[in-house]
């Protein structure tokens, strides 16, 4: 490399770590908040981890504030001392108990505060059946597109790519309305129903399975195998890579969803999703609470963030996926 | 025949939901745009074209549409084109390439609704980081250049940058309905140009090394004109494509509405999807929501229709 | 006249090395074919030349002038590639015209609408015009000008390529493996093609193949390269007739030659499994050397004449030549000979034979692959002039 290479990679490196900054920008605002107490964010001080002094959640205070009885049943540890006394001391306690380190604070609040565990245990729920359910529809399906002859074959394809054209966001009121006829909103078989066929899934696993020579299906039937048992022991396993890559489209697409759940679930907790809950926090979220807020937004954005560094290469291949259109 | 059965049975289960839950859908959704069909309501009337007449005439859905469109041709644009841009910077670099490709990717992970949150804070207009650092550059080095008041013809103190550091105040953004259609562009930008920059990357590993290097030897001497003989035409394919899926992802913006703006301030966020979810869903309006619906899935037909014939007409090379 | 001179071309990929100091000359108007087995460093040496990779060391000189550091679009040189390398969106005139346009046009004369009404424009564009409608005509592609190369056939892409190479008249033909991805057929028919084009043209041609048939037939000069060396470089008949080393004798020639081990007596007398040499090396090397025989020097004739006495093994009826694979000594070496179809008629597997020498005086190696001249049986050979500097 010559000195004009090297300014001209410089210049290149300039600008993409300019772009890089602004790209990691709400990312490094939310981990950072997420570690700093009220005060500091609502002045903007502190740095990336802030001061990690000890802090007092006035809610907790407020919420184990001594009443009558509390302090009626102090009397016998502090024998002696007056009503306001008694009060006091028991206040020192309280407040010495709800003490704890902001980025503790935080964290602790947002699992407390709201079930986000049921949350994520949700989120876990809903991209998971979805997937296996997509896959139990497609995958025979787009081997009978691929593979089997059948009368109007030509046909069913046809429909595929008709269907492919329809994105189910768009038609997301009548399914709506059709699900709500059904009595079933508010329930997991909406959030997951709509998602159940995946035209792009069969299409693509229909061009995978297109490439496996037919020898190989032939080769099963003489061994005696079911179709069926070709479907799932000799198509499955072939179509590992291509299906690994479906997963993580679709299991990103519907972690991350947000509409869809915003419209079917209107007001049971227990059915929330990540992102619904996340959004629920928001609504009766005050100043003092931005820290958690934030420490929850991390909690839903770091599953999928650290399963894709860990495997880069494939997220980027299911993601793009949608590029095979 | 066997095989024919099977075939049948096969295929079955996914033809009764793509009926069911793709193509009915299509055809309820166009029957209801005639009617003032509400939840819970026993019955329905037909209104014959008065819904399309509202979104026609409103200046609700004026707005709507001006919203959405907006929308479409500000994100679709710059996030294909900085998609592109960082595409081909990362893969003429010799290290590092892999460090930006994480890095632009990632918000394409994330949540939107998370994202959009976090942005949210950023963007708040007292403790915001975004109008904390604009404020501290007043003043100093930055104000002076970012003013460009060192430019000839140019005022700096009448620049936008100049005018906010003078006045000592910056914009509300999501509050500002001259900004806030604006934020949730770049946000949307922020979102989308990773996925089209991979993409991009995706069609540039298919341009053989030696038609760059026929160009050169026929005397392309520039870089530019290497791409313009070379790399722009072989990626129409990667262009076209990409320019597809970023529209209809971009009529389909909702999570950064509902939670940042609510489609105001004064409806100048209100995009085709949120009106949807409004009109029909909180507002039990099912007619008008459906007659939306039908002109949205419009949209999306003539933009694929228009990807098709592209894809047929001319991208297919060999 | 020294056209394109190369000195001490030193190349590293990393650790390893490509190419270790090749010195070659190449003359106005030959056609020199750099040969060898993949991974030899001739594609590295032709895009070294082409300028398309920079070498470590060494100097590349075109016509007087160096070039170390010119970029390949300032040689003036015209490259055929492997796939060809068509720009696929263009029609093959289009593919014709882009050199031409590149280099006579301004930057302006090229704006896509606006380009037409700057002056001198036209003028420039029907000059390019006349210039590939002369080119089609002499590669015969004119009903293709309109196609664009995704309808083309891989012969006519081919010529397509030749075609956008011709246009600019340049100082040299670069081509690397340009027949490799034809079928068998069309890549006999395109060597005579090539070979003709070069009388009619009279512009050097620097041409790498892996294929020791194709450097035979259409070259001036081959270069036979090993491991990033230039290990012989001669008219085809003196490489394959007169090879310097075993590796190239080896390399040259199908089928390849028979490389026998065998011992040198005191007196100079070769022999090799029970058979005497008809030529001896009283000056020696005494003891073991090798023996190479090419196949259509042996022949075969029935058990008992003078020669190898073998078993046949496996018979390979081409139509017109049949080769003999012998086993010698209970399969210790092979022996391929080649007879006609009706001396082979009465063979099959298992036959005892004799495998006879037919005149031709042996190729003689010493162990450590170098060539040995014998210096009384035959005339002494004029020592190899290497065409190096």
């Amino acid at each position: 490399m010559n000195m004009s290479e090297y300014i001209g990679e410089g210049w290149k490196h300039l600008l993409l770590i300019f772009g890089s900054l602004i790209v990691i920008l709400p990312f490094y605002v939310m981990v950072s908040y997420s570690l700093k107490s009220p005060a500091e964010i609502s002045q903007n001080t502190g740095g990336f981890i802030g001061s990690q002094e000890m802090m007092v959640s006035e809610r907790c205070v407020k919420r184990a504030e001594p009443d009558r009885t509390a302090i009626e049943n102090a009397r016998g540890i502090y024998p002696g001392l007056s009503d306001e006394d008694i009060r006091s001391t028991l206040m020192a306690e309280i407040e010495a108990q709800c003490s704890s380190l902001p980025v503790v604070f935080n964290y602790t609040t947002a699992f407390s505060e709201a079930p986000l565990l049921r949350y994520l245990a949700n989120g876990v729920i809903v991209t998971v059946s979805i997937f296996l359910i997509q896959i139990v529809v497609a995958l025979p399906c787009a081997y009978a597109l691929a593979k089997l002859h059948f009368f109007g074959r030509e046909f069913v394809f046809g429909m595929v790519l008709f269907c492919l054209l329809i994105p189910v966001h768009a038609i997301a009121l009548p399914l709506y309305i059709m699900l709500a006829k059904a009595g079933l909103t508010n329930t997991y078989a909406a959030l997951i129903i709509p998602w159940t066929i995946s035209v792009f899934g069969i299409f693509l696993m229909r061009q995978f399975f297109m490439t496996v020579p037919d020898d190989l299906i032939d080769a099963a039937r003489m061994d005696g195998m079911s179709e069926f048992g070709i479907v799932w022991k000799v198509m499955l396993p072939t179509a590992i890579p291509a299906l690994l890559a479906f997963a993580i489209f679709s299991v990103v697409a519907h972690w991350n969803d947000y509409f869809w759940p915003r419209i079917v679930i209107t007001g049971d907790r227990d059915l929330f999703t990540p992102p619904l809950g996340l959004r629920e926090f928001k609504g009766d979220a005050d100043g003092s609470f931005f820290g958690p807020m934030m420490a929850t937004a991390t909690i839903i954005v770091t599953p999928l963030i650290v399963a894709f560094m860990l495997a880069q290469r494939r997220f980027i291949e299911g993601i793009t996926l949608t590029g095979m259109k | 025949m066997v095989q024919g059965r099977t075939g049948y049975w096969f295929a079955a289960p996914a033809i009764l939901l793509m009926i069911i839950i793709l193509i009915v859908p299509v055809f309820v959704a166009a029957v209801l745009s005639f009617t003032d069909y509400s939840l819970g309501s026993q019955s329905a009337n037909w209104v014959g074209w008065e819904n399309y007449d509202k979104i026609v005439n409103r200046s609700t859905y004026e707005k709507m549409f001006g919203a959405s469109i907006i929308y479409v041709l500000v994100v679709v644009p710059v996030s294909v084109g900085l998609g592109l841009g960082a595409a081909l910077l990362i893969n003429s670099l010799k290290f590092g390439r892999d460090l930006y490709k994480t890095i632009f990717f990632l918000p394409v992970m994330a949540a939107l609704l998370a994202m959009a949150i976090v942005w949210e804070f950023a963007l708040h207009p007292t403790i915001g980081v975004v109008n904390t650092f604009l404020q501290s550059g007043c003043g100093g080095f930055a104000e002076a250049f970012f003013s460009w008041g060192w430019l000839p013809f140019v005022d700096g103190s009448q620049s936008w940058y100049g005018s906010r550091c003078a006045a000592g105040e910056f914009p509300l953004w999501l509050g500002d309905k001259q900004y806030a259609l604006a934020t949730i562009c770049f946000i949307g930008i922020w979102q989308a140009f990773g996925f089209n920059m991979v993409l991009y990357l995706a069609g540039l590993t298919g341009i053989p090394r030696e038609l760059l290097q026929a160009a050169e030897i026929d005397g392309a001497k520039s870089g530019w004109e290497r791409f313009r003989l070379v790399t722009w035409p072989l990626l129409g394919p990667t262009t076209v494509f990409v320019v597809t899926i970023t529209s209809i992802r971009s009529f389909q913006v909702f999570d950064t509405v509902e939670a940042l703006t609510r489609g105001g301030p004064s409806k100048s966020t209100y995009v085709m999807m949120y009106a949807i979810y409004e009109k029909a869903v909180q507002q039990n309006l099912m007619g008008i929501g459906a007659a939306i619906t039908v002109v949205f899935l419009g949209f999306v037909l003539i933009i694929t229709f228009i990807q098709r014939y592209l894809v047929e007409r001319r991208v297919h090379y060999s | 006249m020294a056209e394109i001179q190369l000195s001490g071309i030193r190349k590293s990929f990393g650790e390893t090395r490509v190419l270790n100091g090749i010195d070659l000359t190449i003359r106005e108007g030959e056609f020199l074919t750099l040969v060898g087995p993949s991974g030899c460093g001739k594609s590295t040496l032709l895009r070294i030349i082409a300028g398309l990779e920079a070498q470590d060391e060494g100097d590349v000189v075109i016509r007087g002038r160096r070039v170390n550091g010119v970029r390949a679009s300032d040689r003036d040189l015209a490259m055929v590639f492997q796939s060809y390398a068509l720009y696929p969106h263009l029609t093959v005139r289009e593919n014709m015209m882009t050199p031409l346009r590149l280099r006579d046009l301004s930057v302006l004369q090229r704006l896509p609408v606006l380009g037409r009404f700057v002056p001198g424009t036209s003028g420039v564009i029907s000059e390019i015009s006349e210039a590939v409608r002369e080119t089609a005509e002499t590669l015969k592609i004119e009903p293709l000008l309109q196609r664009k190369p995704g309808q083309l056939s891989g012969g006519q892409r081919q010529r397509a390529a030749l075609g956008r190479a011709m246009v600019r008249r340049p100082v040299a033909f670069l081509m690397d493996e340009p027949l490799s991805n034809l079928d068998a057929a069309l890549r006999v028919h395109m060597r005579a093609e090539l070979s003709d084009l070069h009388r009619r043209l009279a512009t050097t041609f620097i041409y790498v193949t892996h294929d020791q048939a194709e450097a035979l037939t259409m070259s001036s000069r081959v270069a036979v390269m090993m491991d990033g060396d230039i290990l012989q470089l001669d008219t085809p008949a003196k490489v394959y007739t007169d090879p310097e080393t075993q590796q190239v004798a080896e390399f040259v020639g199908s089928p390849k030659i028979n490389i026998l081990d065998a011992q040198v007596g005191s007196g100079g007398d070769i022999n090799a499994f029970g058979f005497t040499m008809p030529v001896k090396i009283p000056n020696g090397p005494f003891g073991a050397i090798r023996v190479g025989l090419r196949p259509e020097h042996l022949t075969v004739k029935s058990a008992g004449e003078q020669g190898f006495a073998a078993v046949v093994r496996h018979i390979e009826n081409l139509g017109s030549d049949v080769f003999v694979h012998a086993s010698l000594e209970d399969g210790k070496a092979i022996l391929v000979a080649r007879t006609d179809p009706e001396g082979a008629f009465a063979l099959s597997h298992g036959t005892p034979v004799s495998v006879c020498l037919t005149g031709h005086a042996p190729l003689l190696f010493k162990t450590d692959g170098s060539r040995i001249r014998p210096t009384t049986t035959e005339p002494a050979m004029a020592p190899l002039a290497r065409e190096v500097a």
